[in-house]
């Protein structure tokens, strides 16, 4: 469409028009093409002249106008749509925890994800040009509504019921008749057929205009308003404070704090449940295959009261709730959420409650609780005292033969008491104390306090005294404050979509003049319920139509 | 008319630079939960072996060294020796080599640095809150704190007398 | 239960008859009579007869997928094979609705065969009920999925318009433009090739082949150690291409040839890539030769001679149909496949939207669908263009649906045993 900045906007009706007006907007007649053009008319937006339609565009509105272009809209997505589809060849960074992205693509998919990783394209969906996609593509949602929808809405606001010859003549449904009957009676049983479609009607001497569902025309422009805001909700996650999210190992027992919250969640117990044989199919069980059927955290959650920033003293904690965590069920309190994500099996030392014997009598002068963490240095059983001198979680020797301990973890643990009390030296004598069963042979307890335990022994009753956490649970801690507003979002949206696809603007225009009949019927969307609904209504005030005549179809190229 | 169009214009196309800028600018410049080289080092406030709780800020105005380490790791043990002698060498200088073990036992701290006949502070991160804040994976690994209280260089893994040398220098300016 | 579901499989089998039938009648009632004066009467009468056939087929289907439900415990829509089947179940549906917004007969000779090509490609999968993984285990799999094949199924039916609108205007004349032809014949011969994978599939089923490949496996477990383990994969057919890193096995030679011929590239990394790619490779093979057979006999492109059936039929109302279609199917494709997506990505991946793959190519089909629908708003992008733009939109809906779970692996990966 050529714009000249000097034409003459003013119709033979005498309305006039804001320059880029395509159709009169009073009286329909086309603006541009001369009276011998019968080619239908471009009905877009009703013909007006859209906001950024200006005879002089300075900067702003260049800008303006690039993203006013449905055109620049598609270029848009379908760049965003091949964008999107280079980060799918590999997996992207954000899939995997703990891994050295710069060596884990050239490692695993040599050279070719190498450069896959170098491009940036490894965290496509966090890359700056991404971002400026989907800001491009807002901003576009944006404008482009706006510069669409006020004059559109005027247009279909102040309709003239009287419309051009022209314009009539010229629409993708035309029906010309002579009428031998009484004008009058014909025009109100049109009214009558056309009242039963549910069309609301207006008339103006000899002219009627009937129109149905305007409502689907701010169809799209809702949905681009429910777009906008789930966009900007998803811009406003990254306000400090409204989104959090990490992994944590929960190991059984054992509260720990989520950070910025006075919460700490505790993991009580765990279940993994598998499907039994008989509930699988015979081919799954030949091949050996296992389905898991419940990964289960049951959880409790505590709020601290005191000493919760303390770097020494042990938090003060008040239970809030319980609840169990399941796959499909995550756990809601005050905006924090937790989902079950991943477990371990392995089960770990927490504590041991050993004996203290007489090794001639067997006699016992009771017990002492041995924590493998925070561990106490002092303790008193019966007439002896026990003071711990060493302590080493995964107990080896290291080439000289000095012990040491190999990590963390209470994998082999190992305790050098010193005990004093009756029948023992003066300054005390050593007793290195290995709780479980295979380190007491692996590492010859015996051997070592030979001289000790001819005296007295450190030794577990049973495994009651041994406590001992069976699984740590791995879940995901949330917190999402925006997330209302992308549900809103995305709501809007749909009631917009469901609005515009669903149903189809309607009008119809009738004009009668010295028996001759004009009609001219437009549509949005959907030019085979139109045509069959104007060649009914015809029908029921006896005038025998074609649907497929009337259609003047709109795609001949 | 025309000039209430503009204005909209106008204020419509300011929010979207700004939003749409903030939203780029965010991927451009990812803020990191972790320090790095340059940037600010949280405030950490840690019990010191053997006595008060002490605060990183309060070495404000002062070059840092710290120091993470575990007694189950063999390179935090190769690099005591190095870390000691700096610590003895520039004690007096405006330095400060601070070791922070990765929530261990006293006991077993206290033996460690027995054993290895250390005596520069060490600062017990019992609940590992420090070793989070500061982002540690490896062990051992090594920060080097401007006075101004900003990273001037991170080591993973073990730390020679060399390197210690080197930045120690650059952060005292001399 | 076990009765049930026996009744469930007759059930789809007679289906599957039905629709082939249907499919029969449908040609014969537009190409059945010769006569000019008769035609019309011809094509209601045997249109009419097709489309009850159709209706009983679809109630067969629904008979299938009901039995199904209550023998299995959970609503069919849990794996490959369940997914397929619905899928050709809402194809029917969608195409009853178009059916009888438009009266169309013609529109069965090509929507008819699209639904039992599908069901017939789903029996290629394993099909014995299994139990629901905890990750399944939600309302949401009945809401999101049923959504999301619903409108995967309007978008079918806008791609058979569309390709019939294409079928119908390409010019064969010997001086037209050689480009439109050519393009619409690869179209056809993508077609073959599905066709042709089920057939090979099928016959080497039916000849009961079976021969398992053991291939070693490096895991990083989670204290960062490298596992080294074996895995076995059953091969249906005979496999030319073998796993990575598989161990020899003893496999009898085909025609001569010493098999297997190479192993999978490294950077296919879906649940049994190689075994997938090896049935790509055959299925190829196989279409091809189906191809070739076809040409041989008829000697003509398919699409030039089926381009006579459609005479009758206005492009317009073609056009029209494939943009009404794809049009409905939209916003249902938005909800089930997007919003209905995210909701369930929140309550089990904790996150709603995670740029996984599947998540991605849904995320592509839909900007894909949305760029025609703003596209069409010119007029320059109706008729020939925007029919192929629906084309092209259903090829992305297929690789969403097959293509992401071959290629490329990712939380979804469960959904492609």
């Amino acid at each position: 469409m050529v714009l000249t900045s000097f034409q003459n906007t003013k119709c033979e009706c005498g309305h006039q028009n804001a320059v880029g007006t395509v159709l009169c907007e009073a009286c329909g007649k086309p603006l541009y093409d001369d009276d011998s053009n019968h080619s239908i008319l471009e009905m877009r937006y009703d013909g007006v002249a859209r906001k950024s339609q200006k005879a002089s565009p300075g900067l702003i509105d260049s800008v303006w106008n690039f993203f006013s272009s449905v055109k620049i809209a598609v270029i848009l997505i379908v760049i965003t749509l091949v964008g999107s589809s280079l980060g799918t060849i590999y997996p992207q960074e954000s899939q995997f925890v703990n891994v050295d992205a710069s060596q884990y693509y050239k490692t695993t998919y040599g050279t070719l994800g190498h450069i896959y990783y170098l491009l940036g394209l490894s965290h496509t969906y966090e890359s700056w040009w991404f971002i400026t996609l989907l800001v491009m593509i807002g901003s576009s949602l944006v404008i482009c509504s706006l510069d669409r929808v006020l004059p559109l809405y005027r247009a279909l606001h102040k309709q003239k019921v009287r419309k051009h010859d022209q314009f009539l003549k010229r629409q993708r449904i035309v029906y010309e008749h002579e009428l031998t009957t009484d004008t009058e009676q014909w025009l109100s049983d049109t009214e009558q057929a056309l009242r039963k479609k549910r069309y609301r009607i207006t008339k103006n001497d000899g002219a009627l205009m009937a129109e149905k569902n305007r409502f689907s025309r701010w169809g799209p422009y809702i949905n681009h308003i429910g777009l906008i805001i789930f966009l900007l909700a998803v811009l406003a996650r990254s306000i400090p404070g409204w989104h959090m999210e990490y992994y944590a190992a929960f190991p059984q027992g054992e509260p720990r704090p989520i950070p910025d919250t006075p919460y700490y969640l505790q993991n009580d117990h765990f279940t993994v449940e598998y499907y039994s044989d008989k509930e699988m199919p015979e081919q799954f069980v030949k091949e050996g295959r296992v389905m898991p059927k419940l990964f289960e955290t049951k959880a409790t959650l505590f709020r601290c009261v005191s000493n919760c920033d303390d770097p020494v003293l042990e938090p003060k904690l008040e239970q809030v709730t319980k609840y169990d965590i399941r796959v499909n069920d995550p756990f809601e309190y005050d905006g924090i959420l937790a989902y079950q994500y991943d477990f371990d099996l392995t089960p770990k030392l927490i504590s041991v409650k050993p004996m203290l014997k007489d090794q001639k009598t067997g006699q016992s002068f009771g017990s002492f609780d041995v924590k493998m963490s925070n561990t106490e240095t002092q303790y008193t059983v019966g007439p002896y005292t026990l003071e711990l001198r060493e302590k080493y979680l995964d107990f080896a020797l290291d080439e000289k033969g000095t012990p040491m301990t190999k990590s963390q973890e209470p994998n082999a643990p190992a305790f050098v008491f010193v005990i004093k009390g009756p029948n023992l030296p003066e300054s005390g004598e050593p007793y290195m104390y290995f709780p479980l069963q295979k380190d007491k042979v692996r590492f010859q307890e015996e051997a070592i306090n030979r001289d000790i335990m001819k005296k007295l022994r450190i030794e577990v009753a049973s495994m009651n005294d041994v406590s001992i956490s069976e699984s740590t649970s791995y879940l995901n801690i949330r917190k999402d404050t925006a997330m209302p507003f992308v549900w809103v979002g995305a709501t809007i949206s749909m009631i917009g979509l469901v609005m515009g696809f669903y149903w189809q603007h309607r009008r119809i225009w009738i004009r009668i003049e010295h028996q001759q009949l004009l009609l001219g019927a437009h549509t949005n969307k959907n030019w085979f319920g139109l045509r069959n609904e104007v060649a009914r209504i015809l029908q029921a005030t006896q005038l025998e139509v074609d649907a497929k005549a009337i259609d003047r179809g709109g795609n001949k190229v | 008319m025309g000039k209430r169009n503009k204005v909209v214009q106008i204020v419509i196309l300011a929010f979207i630079v700004v939003l749409g800028g903030s939203a780029i600018g965010a991927a451009l410049f990812k803020s990191e939960e972790v320090p790095v080289v340059g940037s600010r080092v949280p405030d950490i406030k840690l019990q010191q072996l053997n006595g008060e709780v002490r605060t990183l800020s309060d070495l404000k105005g002062k070059a840092v060294v710290l120091n993470f380490w575990g007694s189950w790791c063999e390179p935090c043990k190769r690099e005591m020796p190095a870390l000691q002698s700096a610590y003895d060498q520039w004690k007096n200088k405006g330095v400060d080599i601070i070791g922070v073990n990765y929530g261990e036992d006293e006991l077993v701290v206290n033996n460690f640095v027995s054993q290895m006949g250390v005596h520069f502070p060490m600062w017990l991160d019992r609940k590992k809150t420090a070793s989070k804040a500061f982002g540690i994976r490896p062990l051992p690994t090594t920060f080097f704190v401007n006075p101004d209280g900003k990273v001037h260089a991170i080591k993973l893994g073990e730390v020679t007398a060399e390197e210690l040398d080197t930045y120690i220098k650059q952060m005292i300016g001399s | 239960m076990k009765l049930l579901l026996e009744i469930s499989q007759d059930a789809y089998l007679i289906a599957f008859f039905l629709f082939c039938i249907a499919f029969i009648m449908f040609v014969f009632a537009m190409a059945g009579h010769k006569k000019k004066a008769n035609r019309v009467v011809h094509e209601r009468r045997w249109g009419i007869i097709a489309f009850v056939i159709t209706l009983i087929g679809l109630a067969a289907q629904i008979v299938y997928f009901i039995t199904r439900w209550i023998g299995g415990g959970h609503i069919p829509v849990s794996n490959m094979y369940e997914f397929m089947s619905f899928l050709s179940m809402m194809i029917i549906g969608a195409f009853i609705v178009m059916y009888l917004i438009y009266r169309s007969p013609v529109l069965g000779v090509f929507a008819v065969p699209l639904a039992f090509i599908i069901m017939a490609y789903a029996s290629v999968f394993p099909s014995e009920v299994q139990p629901l993984i905890p990750q399944l285990d939600s309302v949401w799999l009945k809401i999101h999925v049923t959504m999301v094949a619903l409108g995967y199924a309007f978008f079918g039916i806008g791609f058979i318009a569309g390709l019939m609108h294409l079928i119908r205007c390409v010019n064969w004349a010997p001086d037209a433009p050689r480009k439109p032809q050519v393009w619409l014949e690869m179209i056809m011969v993508l077609i073959v090739v599905i066709i042709g994978f089920t057939a090979v599939v099928f016959s080497y089923r039916g000849a009961g082949y079976e021969v398992t490949i053991h291939q070693r496996v490096e895991e990083v477990d989670k204290q960062g150690q490298i596992n080294s383990k074996i895995e076995s994969t059953v091969y249906t057919m005979p496999p030319l291409i073998a796993p990575l890193n598989s161990e020899p096995a003893d496999i009898n030679p085909l025609l001569g040839i010493q098999l297997p011929l190479m192993e999978a590239p490294d950077w296919m990394k879906g649940v049994q890539a190689a075994r997938k790619l090896n049935t790509t490779v055959w299925s190829i093979i196989g279409g091809l030769l189906l191809y070739g057979l076809i040409r041989l006999l008829i000697r003509k492109p398919i699409a030039e001679r089926i381009q006579p059936l459609l005479r009758g039929m206005d492009p317009d109302d073609l056009d029209e149909i494939s943009y009404r279609s794809n049009a409905i199917g939209f916003p249902i494709f938005t909800l089930g496949g997007l919003v209905f997506a995210m909701i369930w990505a929140q309550i089990a991946w904790s996150r709603f939207w995670a740029w996984d793959p599947k998540e991605v190519w849904a995320l592509i089909t839909w900007l894909c669908y949305s760029a025609y629908l703003h596209l069409r708003l010119s007029r320059g992008f109706q008729g020939t263009r925007s029919s192929w733009l629906s084309v092209i939109g259903f090829i992305i809906v297929m690789f969403t649906l097959l293509g992401v779970n071959l290629i490329i692996s990712g939380l979804h990966s469960y959904a492609g045993v």
